[in-house]
């Protein structure tokens, strides 16, 4: 082989062993390859069918999460880092620049689309989801946080919320 | 000049071109443990490696005047006696501010040695053409084996260790080189020797400068990901990123099959760009899928950087100005390449880092585990994420301890272990811009290689 014909074919080895490598990368995948993106908390997340009580608290903490972080403007995702203590809590706040007022009317929205979510998908009565309204939108913040955390005191032990309700609440559930 | 002993003396300006183009990247594998004890940004801590190869790019060919002019035993000396205290300085070095300026002395101490060196040789070898060659092969392969040897003193010992060595065998290296400024200091021979300095290759320079951008960025980004990104530890890494330089030597084997330096210098370019490409659309996290693009980086870097640096040397006189104008040329790319995608990656990385752990928390929130296990969950998290903030979480520490309940055990396993993929994801997609315009850089190299007419020697 001559020397120009080896320069020729050390060149077009080059090409077609760098043009190789790319193909092959992005055909297993390589553009692809990233985080999953974070679904727009405004959207309407479909409730799958629930099984009891804690699948049901369940559900409703994450449309509860929705709606506060779709007032909020901030992902599901990052509220919910938040609200997993008081120090994570102030750090959110200094962050985004919401004071506590703004977050406690953003997470009883979220409470109230979560009931709404609930009567929706057949999971909450008509009869209960009204006085759980009610209830939701005079409680304190750290109280509606709480509920967020821990939806099943809310439809499970709701007897200190709404009384004689309670009854109800436990023959509305599935 | 004394022709006495002119092996040991070969030897010693090998090891010391060898030492000073090692230093250039040698930090490489440490930089993530000078990030950490220093308490810097990352873009902070590259500055200890574009301060080192700012000056270098800056003093080159000044310090081969000088070193004409004083003699360059004087300056090799000198220059190594510099280049030693101030690598004492580094390894001290408690602050930022206080390394960066010694490495800027480091570096001024360096050029000196190098570009004397390349004036001492051809004495000593016998020819210049011979000369360079030691010159290029000491100064590949201190390059090539640099990341290596820091990662592997950064892990033993520590990264202070990397520029401690370095005293003594700068300080072994400048004896023999003594006797010969000692005989200048006598005859001032150098003097009478002083000829008219010839253009430098410009195109030879400018591809040289694009390729060597490239090549920092291939090392620098693969290092920080392998150690930031995907948590191995510096030896772990060392070994990985020495599948490039085994590479170059592989390609170096091809250099006198293709005479064309154009082929070569071309071949090299595609090459190193489409190993960057490879890296810029990894299809996952694993080392093993480093190793094909690395294989075509490092035999790319080896057609190219002999290929333009012998385009560069070739027929010109003083070989020092020459070898200086490469080194500044290489040095600058390196310069550039770091100082363009820095700010790119470390945005990208706090981006990914964002939307990684924003969908390791939608898979726990959207898990079947107990709902207050959720919670304590989302609250170790967040505790991690604070103590490592702006950086790549280690997520594990946050779901340890296990629960003891078998099945809810396995759920959290599989929970963490779907967070650290998350994690992998991020980390290794916010690398892929910068890989992709280094890859950009290196093409656009073929632009210098293709306007040079007067290549082929």
């Amino acid at each position: 082989m001559n020397a120009g014909l080896r320069a020729q074919v050390l060149v077009g080895g080059a090409i077609i062993a760098a043009v190789a490598l790319v193909g092959i990368y992005l055909a297993a995948g390589g553009s692809s390859y990233t985080p999953e993106k974070s679904q727009d908390p405004c959207q309407h997340r479909a409730w799958s069918d629930p099984e009891g009580l804690s699948e049901i608290a369940n559900q409703f903490s994450i449309s509860a999460l929705d709606g506060a972080a779709c007032q909020l403007g901030v992902t599901r995702e990052a509220l919910a880092r938040a609200l997993a203590s008081p120090e994570a809590r102030e750090r959110f706040s200094e962050r985004y620049g919401i004071d506590d007022e703004k977050l406690a009317r953003a997470v009883r929205a979220g409470l109230l689309r979560a009931i709404e979510d609930a009567e929706d998908a057949g999971a909450l009565s008509p009869l209960i989801a009204g006085p759980l309204r009610g209830t939701v939108e005079k409680i304190p913040l750290d109280q509606a946080i709480e509920l967020i955390n821990n939806a099943e005191s809310l439809l499970g032990g709701a007897e200190s919320i709404l009384g004689p309700a309670s009854d109800l609440l436990e023959q509305s559930l599935p | 000049m004394s022709a006495e002993a002119p092996r040991p003396r070969v030897a010693a300006l090998a090891l010391a071109v060898g030492l000073v183009l090692a230093d250039s990247s040698i930090v490489v594998l440490a930089l993530p443990e000078i990030y950490r004890e220093l308490d810097t940004s990352v873009a902070g801590v590259t500055w200890v490696l574009i301060s080192f190869n700012l000056v270098m790019a800056l003093a080159a060919v000044p310090a081969a005047l000088v070193a004409r002019r004083v003699g360059p035993g004087r300056a090799a000396a000198v220059g190594l006696a510099i280049f030693a205290g101030a690598g004492l300085a580094c390894g001290v070095a408690d602050q930022l501010s206080t390394l960066i300026l010694a490495r800027c002395v480091q570096a001024l101490g360096g050029a000196a040695a190098v570009t004397a060196a390349l004036e001492l040789l051809p004495a000593t070898v016998g020819s210049e053409r011979r000369a360079a060659a030691v010159w290029a092969t000491a100064g590949a392969t201190g390059a090539a084996l640099g990341p290596a040897v820091g990662g592997v003193l950064t892990e033993l010992v520590s990264w202070q260790s990397i520029f401690l060595i370095q005293v003594p065998i700068a300080l072994i290296a400048a004896v023999p080189i003594l006797a010969v400024a000692k005989h200048e200091a006598a005859t001032g021979v150098m003097q009478t020797e002083l000829r008219r300095t010839g253009r430098p290759h410009l195109w030879a320079n400018i591809a040289l400068a694009m390729v060597s951008a490239a090549i920092a960025a291939a090392l620098f980004l693969l290092v920080l990901l392998l150690i930031e990104g995907w948590r191995l530890t510096p030896i772990g890494a060392a070994i990985v990123v020495t599948a490039m330089p085994l590479a170059a030597l592989l390609g170096s084997r091809l250099d006198p099959l293709v005479p064309s330096a154009k082929a070569r210098a071309a071949a090299g370019a595609i090459l190193i760009s489409g190993g960057l490409g490879g890296l810029a659309y990894l299809p996952k996290a694993e080392v093993a899928l480093t190793l094909p693009p690395q294989l075509l980086i490092g035999i790319g870097l080896a057609l190219v950087l002999s290929a333009l640096t012998e385009t560069a040397l070739g027929g010109r006189s003083p070989q020092a100005i020459h070898g200086g104008w490469t080194i500044s040329a290489r040095h600058a790319g390196v310069v550039i390449g770091l100082l363009a995608l820095t700010p790119i990656f470390t945005a990208d990385i706090a981006d990914q880092r964002s939307d990684a752990i924003n969908a390791g928390t939608a898979v726990i929130l959207d898990s079947k585990v107990n709902p207050l296990l959720k919670i304590d969950l989302a609250q170790r998290i967040e505790s991690q994420l604070e103590g490592e903030k702006g950086k790549v979480p280690t997520i594990g520490p946050a779901f340890e301890p296990l629960p003891s309940d078998p099945d809810e055990r396995a759920a959290v396993e599989g929970l963490r272990d779907e967070l650290q993929e998350q994690l992998n994801r991020g980390a290794t997609h916010a690398f892929s811009p910068s890989f992709l315009l280094a890859a950009i850089i290196g093409l656009l190299a073929l632009i210098p290689i293709g306007l040079a007419r007067r290549m082929d020697l």
